[in-house]
């Protein structure tokens, strides 16, 4: 599609032998927030990494705002911005030296920085927290921060992965709704979840990961229709039927 | 150039912050420095306490514990008699220089009279030093009442008053005193005559090589946590981010040495202002050499754990290697494996600048070595730095 802002064809990857993605091809169109189901282990944040040039994929290509993420990853690196699944912070700073020091890195000058960076605090309802040290934060606040930082910058492309996991009700509600707001200002979206009702309201299509490779991909209310009468099943049972019942490490 | 020089700016501010990571760089050599200043009284060879009891107190034996107590490094301490005996007893002191009852009133009758060495064995190192200075004062002191009843001899029936005699005879003894016959000269042929000058430098080097290989561990935890993945997710590359860490060694590594080497000119006045530039500019290059070497050792090291024990155990080899605690002897084998410890060159090239005034120019061939280790390390380091596993 001529719209398509993230095109992933045929994308490989192994760790000594271990296929991690195997086969990966997707499109996300400008604007839109696409989600990444799947098990732990399914391969989502192996297939995030390839896209935020962080890991080289052993083949396969991805096309992400016209450019090759594996020929020109800092032409990629201009136009992300990631929300990593751990809490990359450092905990000796406070909230607001993190963003500007990140806001630095992604080439704000010291004034644009900062000028964000309280922005994105106001936007995070931790503007009154800005000179805290991180340390002494709660996980939620933690997580409001880790999202701050990915926002810096003004990214065209927003890689979440698991923004929310392991906080409080308030501080998973105030992310969402962040994102719904992002989503209504046209910001592209990869996300990734355990919470199916999240992905559910928030995502246009889903891709459900399992083994290394997408199983199924569609909208909510299509992959729902596959298994019964969307109305009545959600997107968990979906993720449960295609992936299995049983345990994953 | 201009991101990775912010990230380093962060690696410093981050330095300053960590209360832990600064009690081990500056606390434990400033206690270090500390104990070497209580242990060698901040100066010269010989410093020790001489225990008195005076018997006598007489004009003679006021005179003999003042000029004791003008001996360098000397410190006299008065006793009664049962203490002296006491903490004798319990093996408290070693050595007590008893002044018998009457010795004043002997010495002026009959020239001659006895000082009493109470000690414990031989008195130890510090006794027989102290006995050997005590004798030299007495035989100092019989001398000049020999001359003085000399004089007053020879000058009886003059007329002259004997008072007018023994001021004039003081004032020429304390002329020949100020302007001794024979002098004695010191002259160093190696080493240095100051011992915090020897180990001022060692310890320094030591706590740099310290600080900077157990910092390594800052690195690995950052690829753990996943801020050097981020960092990558930005526009920093991997050859910035490498070089930011670099040089976040160097600044951490020459804050804590500017640090510690104003503290040592301050306290020990160890240096001249141009010896302490010089020294600051050499141990700049040495911490250049240890940054390298520190990256080696964050790329090789995949836990912290891992990086913090291969950091202690190459830091010890190398200050032992390096005649940190000890002197290493010429054509032995620490002295040939001492060679391979960057650590040598350190302390070797830095005693010279502090004890013996020498330039830059001089340590010329140490501070090759240092960069070639730079060199050689920065490249070995870049071709293996991974900042995420399995990434670029």
């Amino acid at each position: 599609m001529a719209d398509d802002f993230v095109i992933v064809r045929d994308l490989h990857r192994s760790f000594n032998g271990f296929k991690a993605v195997d086969g990966v091809s997707f499109t996300i169109a400008r604007g839109e927030i696409f989600g990444l189901l799947g098990p732990n282990g399914a391969g989502k944040t192996t297939t995030i990494r390839i896209l935020a040039t962080v890991l080289r994929p052993d083949s396969g290509e991805v096309i992400i705002g016209g450019h090759s993420a594996t020929k020109d990853p800092q032409a990629v690196r201009r136009i992300i911005g990631v929300c990593p699944q751990e809490l990359a912070l450092y905990e000796d700073l406070s909230a607001l030296e993190n963003l500007v020091f990140f806001g630095r890195m992604v080439g704000l000058s010291g004034g644009e920085a900062k000028e964000q960076a309280m922005a994105n605090l106001r936007l995070m309802g931790l503007e009154e927290r800005a000179k805290g040290k991180v340390a002494k934060f709660s996980g939620g606040m933690k997580r409001r921060i880790n999202f701050a930082i990915a926002l810096m910058g003004h990214p065209e492309l927003l890689f979440l992965d698991e923004p929310t996991v392991g906080i409080d009700p308030q501080s998973r509600n105030h992310i969402y709704e962040n994102i719904v707001a992002l989503k209504e200002k046209g910001m592209t979206v990869l996300y990734t979840t355990h919470y199916m009702e999240e992905a559910d309201r928030l995502c246009r299509r889903v891709a459900v990961m399992d083994g290394g490779r997408i199983i199924a991909m569609d909208t909510p209310y299509g992959l729902k229709s596959r298994i019964g009468d969307p109305a009545k099943v959600t997107l968990e049972d979906v993720f449960l039927h295609l992936t299995g019942r049983s345990l994953r490490d | 150039m201009k991101r990775a020089l912010i990230l380093a700016l962060n690696e410093v501010r981050l330095y300053l912050r960590d209360k832990g990571d600064l009690a081990f760089t500056l606390l434990l050599p400033i206690v270090t420095f500390a104990l070497m200043y209580g242990a060698f009284g901040g100066a010269s060879r010989f410093n020790a306490t001489a225990y008195v009891v005076d018997e006598d107190g007489g004009m003679y034996a006021r005179s003999l514990v003042e000029g004791l107590g003008r001996v360098e490094g000397v410190k006299v301490s008065m006793l009664s008699t049962e203490k002296a005996l006491a903490r004798l007893q319990d093996a408290d002191l070693n050595f007590v220089l008893f002044i018998p009852a009457g010795f004043s009133e002997r010495l002026a009758s009959e020239g001659r009279a006895e000082l009493v060495f109470r000690q414990r064995g031989n008195g130890g190192q510090t006794g027989q030093v102290l006995g050997s200075i005590i004798r030299g004062i007495a035989r100092d002191m019989e001398r000049d009442i020999g001359i003085y009843q000399k004089v007053r001899s020879n000058l009886a029936g003059t007329g002259i008053a004997v008072e007018t005699i023994d001021v004039v005879v003081t004032r020429l003894l304390e002329e020949e005193r100020g302007n001794p016959s024979v002098r004695v000269k010191e002259e160093l042929t190696g080493g240095t005559g100051e011992l915090v000058n020897q180990y001022v430098p060692s310890i320094l080097t030591m706590y740099v090589l310290f600080a900077l290989m157990v910092g390594a561990r800052a690195i690995v935890e950052e690829r753990r946590k996943g801020t050097l993945e981020r960092l990558l997710t930005t526009r920093l590359s991997v050859g910035e981010l490498f070089f930011g860490k670099y040089i976040a060694g160097i600044g951490r590594g020459f804050v804590q040495t500017f640090i510690l080497l104003a503290l040592s000119y301050a306290v020990f006045r160890m240096f001249t202002p141009a010896s302490f530039l010089q020294s600051l500019c050499f141990v700049f290059v040495y911490i250049a050499a240890v940054s390298a070497l520190s990256l080696v050792l964050a790329s090789v090291s995949r836990t912290e754990d891992a990086a913090n024990w291969i950091g202690i155990v190459f830091t010890m080899a190398t200050v032992i290697l390096g005649g940190t605690f000890f002197e290493v002897s010429e054509g032995s084998l620490l002295h040939t494996l001492g060679r391979f410890s960057i650590n040598t060159y350190a302390n070797e090239a830095l005693k010279k600048i502090i004890a013996e005034g020498a330039s830059l120019g001089d340590v010329v061939p140490s501070l090759l070595i240092f960069v070639g280790v730079a060199v050689v390390g920065l490249i070995l380091s870049r071709l293996i730095f991974r900042a995420v596993s399995g990434a670029r």
